[in-house]
């Protein structure tokens, strides 16, 4: 072997046991032994952000981070939060949803209640067209609830969302060849008939659902017309490469006013989202609670980029009460409060979940705080456990949560670990794959599982009705009570908005109260907002946003 | 192509064909069998019985199972691997063949790397035997086989893109900067493996009659180890590049997961977790048909490069 | 019952008699880093079986204070605290328990010995036997275990939940009963698809022996089949399988790391060197609380490191003329 090869070898081989130790070292030495050292830690290694922010801030593109959809760009198909940012800015219903959650007219101009609440009359706008410039019309509308109907579709959100409308479920029963309660009245004017009043169907449709789809594209191209889907949103889809990117160019002609961004990229490759927002690839970056005092701590550059983004949503425990303990409303309250929400709130989440004191979060329509949840009482609870009839024969609990392929969070570890040790009672946490999760709990086969519900459109009916009526599908607690159910049947007819929300806060108070679920947090989600993007709405459910954004070079 | 080198490879692959009839059959049957299906992650919770009724009939998961594999392989035979739930509703082959083609590129980016440095290692620590240098070159690259992917990457990622800002860590298509860390941590951890082969290899070659004869011929040192003891060395590791070729198509999961690169090895996991039926079979089907077509391919190979080998002959290794 | 290597490769080497083994074990005391590994390796083991007497502190006590999460290295906390302040030195302790558990859970089920058995029972008998053993194996190698893995577990888990609770109330087993049995069907569903890599080296090892003068002899005299097997091909490949063996050790505990990883492998709160890194390994978690990484990793890659380097040197020893000429 000559010299020269053997050196370079040699060499080669010196380099890298050097490097793996550089790396050691530095990280032992650079790597703070305690918290306090964190912050400026998070701040040293971000030399450039700020530096050479300019150039993404001098376009009018948007780059945000995507999450890689789950379905074709189907309105009737889609039912996954990731799919539906891109189907509310590419399409559009009769009515939509603006910042702060109200309902607003979209491609219908007004709309009329008569009948009891039972018929809604909309009057469209005579402006509206599709991204190819053809007239949106009545027609068109009834088209698209039709299409959504149709059996052959299969569409998975059909019957939640629009099974109120007459002639829906025969329509997809295959007992009727059209839908009965959608009638053209002429060109701008459509009807839609009710099984029985519900103040909250115009909520309802804000869902994508029953947005309007384009019958002459569909009809041509049954299986390929997402492609290029022809909407009338205030975005038309440029280009879509899986697993990559999603390119969302301005529609000119959108009836609300365009949007003022000529695009928006989603980028749809994960990797670190800080590290790529600090390196100037993106607007907008999120990261996990666990950075959240790195981020926010004053010398990080990114603590004034830093915003809080709550979620309509509630994470919480549902307790089977058709199953031993849980059937003895003593247990259920005993475990209520042997969680110490406040501590780990402050421990594992830096104090920036919101301890739910209700069911209904916050930002939602109706959510009052005179509603309260159990607080923390160990005490309390060990004398609820000795008066119940599982006095010192508390059988194994078995606490399941979604999701083989994730660790479960510190938080049902950390909850685990209370309940064992204020109330003596041994819990094993058990993770189940999501979908044999979904069945198993709809055949109400658990004992307690770690839930979480996130408001399809904002109206209470959308937490209490669907998820505590003792005959609602979704009642896999088994909850009963039937000063319950008579309350939210009055919810759901009521037509005097004040009052729905004051039948619906009673209702709320007896279920928490019944402690069949224990509302734990009220999510938040933690973004970073480039200084350049202006008019960034953070809503707390999936809303079309991208029209009111703007790009201000000067403000870096 | 030697005559008997054709029907002896078509036989190889004859007895594939019960096998793979036996392990789809059986996936079939698992998948549907097990708790939890398509529909339910479909449908979350906007379960109702019509709905699950409507979907089942639209995917067919309403036939009995026998019926519904006899529909799937006529399907196969027709190129139709069959749709994806998981992404609803791409067809099978739309979802996995461009992340079949982003992985294998990636893995075979650094197979490249792996036995470039491998096989000159292994040379080098078989001509240095007998000094301390030996050891020491082969437990250096052990060293760095000991440390798993999902250790390694967080602090490559830390070093090179938060500390000294070299690379960018998100995904940016295969030709990028962003790709050198994700190839780099693919391809040197297996250099070890290689490079023990290899010196074990040259170690057996290294007393040959042919060796001898080239150096009692006065030939440049450089020139036996190269063209006598390396070439002829080289006949194992046929087998293991062979070997190794399969797997670059299925991906690394925790290289691509950290990283985010859209390869099949997150497809599989999240396939196999959502489930995904149609995407599971077809992966598993093309995973064990590679494999086949690798082994009988090395085979083929030997009996090229080495016509003393017969195929078909007991041959051991 | 001396036998000639019948070539330099190292699938090739030749039968061993009971004598050369100890001296074979005394070669490999002589070489430094095999004592280290092996040295490194008893320690880890010791840490493991003894762990309940070994960990300083319970590695489920948790202590939910501001003060107390993700604490460094401390006298009290020798490897710090993680998010919850549980004691990371107890905890991977028993981690290397559950590293351990898994090990030996593969032993006992014959994954290993599966690969032992088919490939003498193809090289022994060759003809259709040997064909059809390697064609299936070549298939079966292909198949993506991961996912059947995660078939079989869901199908089987309400069993798997009732047989852990009975084996945890009625033997001696206790907390470790639940990580046995999980470990078990996880094994289960792989093993019948991993054994094509050993089964074809002692094959091959078997082929070569049994071709040899002595076998063909024994043969001739009317040896029983299981007498040639156990007598003569046996002991001839179990070196071989030996060093097949401590190879692969890194790679069976590796795979428990990996499971556990991706959150498939122990439930929590149990310890694996898997759920450690996954709390700890992102680029952030690394940046802001390097030791959690680090003190997670190390332990277990320095045991992964050990079991490469004792596999090489076995390799090594081997290796007839290497060894000769140290």
């Amino acid at each position: 072997m000559s010299n020269k090869m053997l050196t370079l070898m040699m060499g080669f081989v010196a380099f890298l046991i050097l490097a793996v130790g550089v790396v050691f070292v530095i990280a032992l030495a650079g790597g703070g032994d305690d918290d306090n050292a964190t912050p400026a830690e998070g701040g040293k290694s971000t030399p450039k952000a700020g530096a050479s922010s300019g150039k993404i801030c001098e376009g009018n593109v948007l780059y945000v981070p995507g999450g890689e959809p789950n379905s074709l760009l189907d309105p009737i198909q889609v039912g996954d939060v990731e799919t539906s940012e891109y189907i509310e800015e590419i399409f559009g219903g009769l009515v939509t949803l603006d910042r702060e959650l109200n309902v607003q007219p979209d491609i219908a101009k007004s709309w009329d209640v008569s009948n009891g609440g039972k018929t809604y009359t909309f009057k469209l706008r005579d402006n509206v067209v599709f991204h190819n410039n053809k007239r949106v019309t009545s027609a068109d509308v009834k088209y698209s609830i039709e299409r959504a109907a149709d059996p052959t579709n299969a569409s998975p959100t059909v019957l939640a969302y629009l099974g109120n409308i007459v002639g829906v479920r025969d329509r997809f029963a295959n007992k009727a060849t059209s839908v009965s309660g959608v009638k053209v009245i002429d060109e701008t004017t459509i009807q839609v008939d009710l099984v029985e009043p519900a103040d909250f169907f115009i909520s309802e449709l804000t869902y994508p659902v029953s947005f309007i789809v384009d019958k002459e594209q569909v009809e041509k191209n049954p299986r390929n017309w997402t492609q290029k889907p022809n909407g009338t949103g205030p975005f038309k889809l440029a280009e879509f490469t899986p697993a990559e990117k999603i390119r969302l160019v301005r529609n000119d002609r959108y009836h609300l006013g365009p949007a003022k961004l000529d695009e928006v990229v989603f980028e749809l490759g994960g990797g670190s989202l800080l590290t790529r927002y600090e390196n100037n690839e993106l607007h907008v970056g999120a990261f996990p609670a666990s950075l959240l005092d790195a981020v926010k701590g004053g010398s990080n550059p990114l603590s004034k980029d830093y915003r809080a983004v709550p979620e309509l949503a509630t994470y919480y425990f549902n307790l089977n009460s058709a199953q031993a303990p849980f059937d003895d409303p003593k247990v259920r309250q005993a475990f209520a409060m042997s969680i110490d929400r406040e501590q780990i709130n402050n421990v594992l989440f830096y104090n920036a979940l919101r301890v739910a004191d209700g069911f209904l979060p916050p930002d939602m329509p109706g959510y009052s705080e005179a509603v309260t949840s159990y607080k923390y009482d160990p005490t309390k609870a060990k004398q609820l456990i000795q008066e119940s009839k599982y006095a010192g024969k508390l059988p194994r609990i078995t606490l399941s949560y979604s999701g083989a392929g994730g660790t479960p969070g510190d938080l049902l570890v950390a909850i685990q670990k209370g309940w064992e040790d204020s109330l003596g009672v041994t819990v094993q946490l058990q993770a189940i794959d999501s979908s044999a999760f979904l069945r198993e709990q709809r055949q109400g086969k658990f004992q307690m599982l770690s839930d979480g519900w996130s408001a399809d459109y904002p109206d209470p009916e959308n937490f209490l009705g669907k998820l505590f009526a003792s005959d609602s599908p979704l009642n896999y607690s088994r909850y009963k009570n039937a000063d319950v159910d008579a309350l939210l049947q009055q919810g759901r007819r009521e037509t005097d908005r004040t009052k729905r929300y004051t039948l619906y806060t009673q209702a709320e108070q007896k279920i928490v109260d019944d402690a069949s679920i224990i509302p734990l947090f009220w999510p938040v989600n933690y973004q970073v907002v480039k200084p350049c993007v202006k008019d960034y709405p953070s809503p707390s459910m999936t809303i079309p946003k991208y029209r009111y954004i703007s790009i201000d070079p000067k403000a870096k | 192509m030697a005559p008997g080198l054709f029907g002896y490879t078509v036989r190889r692959l004859l007895w594939a064909i019960p096998v793979l009839f036996v392990i789809s059959v059986a996936v079939f049957y698992m998948l549907r069998l097990a708790p939890g299906d398509p529909v339910d992650a479909i449908l979350q919770k906007n379960y109702q019985e019509e709905q699950a009724a409507a979907l089942r009939k639209k995917y067919g998961y309403d036939q009995p199972i026998h019926i519904q594999y006899i529909k799937y392989m006529k399907n196969l035979a027709q190129g139709d691997l069959g749709i994806s739930t998981r992404h609803r509703d791409f067809t099978a082959s739309e979802v996995i063949l461009p992340k079949i083609w982003v992985s294998t590129r990636i893995g075979f980016m650094a197979l490249v790397i792996t036995f470039a440095i491998g096989i000159p290692v292994g040379v080098y620590a078989a001509m240095a035997r007998g000094t301390f240098l030996d050891p020491l070159t082969i437990s250096s690259w052990l060293a760095l086989d000991a440390v798993p992917a999902f250790v390694l990457i967080p602090v490559l990622q830390w070093l090179f893109g938060l500390k000294l800002g070299i690379v960018g860590l998100g995904y940016e298509g295969v030709w990028s900067s962003h790709m050198v860390l994700p190839v780099l941590i693919l391809s040197l951890p297996g250099v070890a493996g290689v490079a023990r082969l290899m010196r074990a290899s040259v170690v057996g070659v290294l007393h040959e009659d042919y060796v001898r004869t080239a150096r009692a011929k006065g030939l440049r040192e450089r020139t036996v180890i190269i063209t006598h003891i390396t070439r002829n060395a080289m006949m194992p590791m046929v087998t293991v590049i062979g070997l190794s070729l399969p797997g670059i198509t299925a991906g690394a999961l925790f290289t691509e997961q950290l990283f985010g690169i859209p390869g099949i090895g997150q497809e599989s996991l999240a396939a196999a977790l959502a489930p995904d039926f149609d995407v599971i079979l077809a992966l598993v089907l093309f995973g064990s048909f590679l494999f086949v077509m690798a082994n009988v391919l090395i085979d083929v190979l030997y009996s090229l490069i080495d016509p003393r080998i017969r195929v078909g002959a007991g041959r051991g290794g | 019952m001396a036998v000639a290597a019948t070539a330099d490769d190292l699938y090739a080497a030749g039968p061993i008699a009971a004598p050369r083994r100890f001296r074979m074990l005394r070669n490999l005391l002589r070489k430094k880093l095999a004592v280290l590994a092996i040295a490194y390796l008893l320690v880890f083991y010791s840490a493991g079986i003894f762990a309940p007497l070994v960990a300083p502190h319970d590695p489920n006590a948790q202590e939910l204070t501001v003060d107390a999460r993700r604490q460094g290295p401390s006298a009290e906390h020798l490897f710090g605290t993680d998010a919850l302040g549980r004691d990371l030195f107890s905890r991977v302790i028993f981690a290397a328990r559950t590293t351990i558990l898994f090990t030996l859970v593969v032993i006992v089920t014959g994954g290993l010995v599966l690969g032992l058995g088919l490939g003498l029972l193809a090289g022994y008998r060759g003809g259709w036997v040997d064909t059809a053993i390697m064609r299936v194996g070549e298939v079966l190698g292909g198949v993506p275990t991961l996912i059947l893995m995660l078939a079989i577990t869901a199908s089987f888990r309400g069993r798997i939940n009732d047989l852990s609770f009975w084996l945890e109330d009625h033997t001696f087993l206790g907390s470790d009963a639940k990580t046995l049995v999980k470990f078990t069907i996880i094994v289960g569903a792989t093993t019948p698809f991993a054994w094509i890599g050993s089964s074809r080296i002692v094959r091959g090892q078997a082929l070569s022996i049994r071709e040899s003068s002595f076998v063909t002899a024994a043969e001739a005299m009317g040896a029983s089949t299981w007498r040639i097997v156990s007598r003569h091909i046996l002991p001839g490949v179990m070196p071989l399988f030996i060093v097949g063996l401590s190879a692969s050790m890194a790679g069976i505990a590796g795979s428990e790391v990996a499971l556990s990883y991706l959150g498939l492998g122990i439930d929590p709160p149990g310890a694996s060197f898997g759920n450690l890194i996954s709390d700890a390994g992102f680029v952030r978690t690394f940046e802001q609380y390097p030791h959690l990484l680090l003190a997670s990793s190390l332990p277990v890659i320095l045991f992964f490191y050990a079991w490469n380097l004792l596999g090489d040197a076995l390799v090594d020893l081997f290796e007839p003329r290497t060894h000769t000429q140290r």
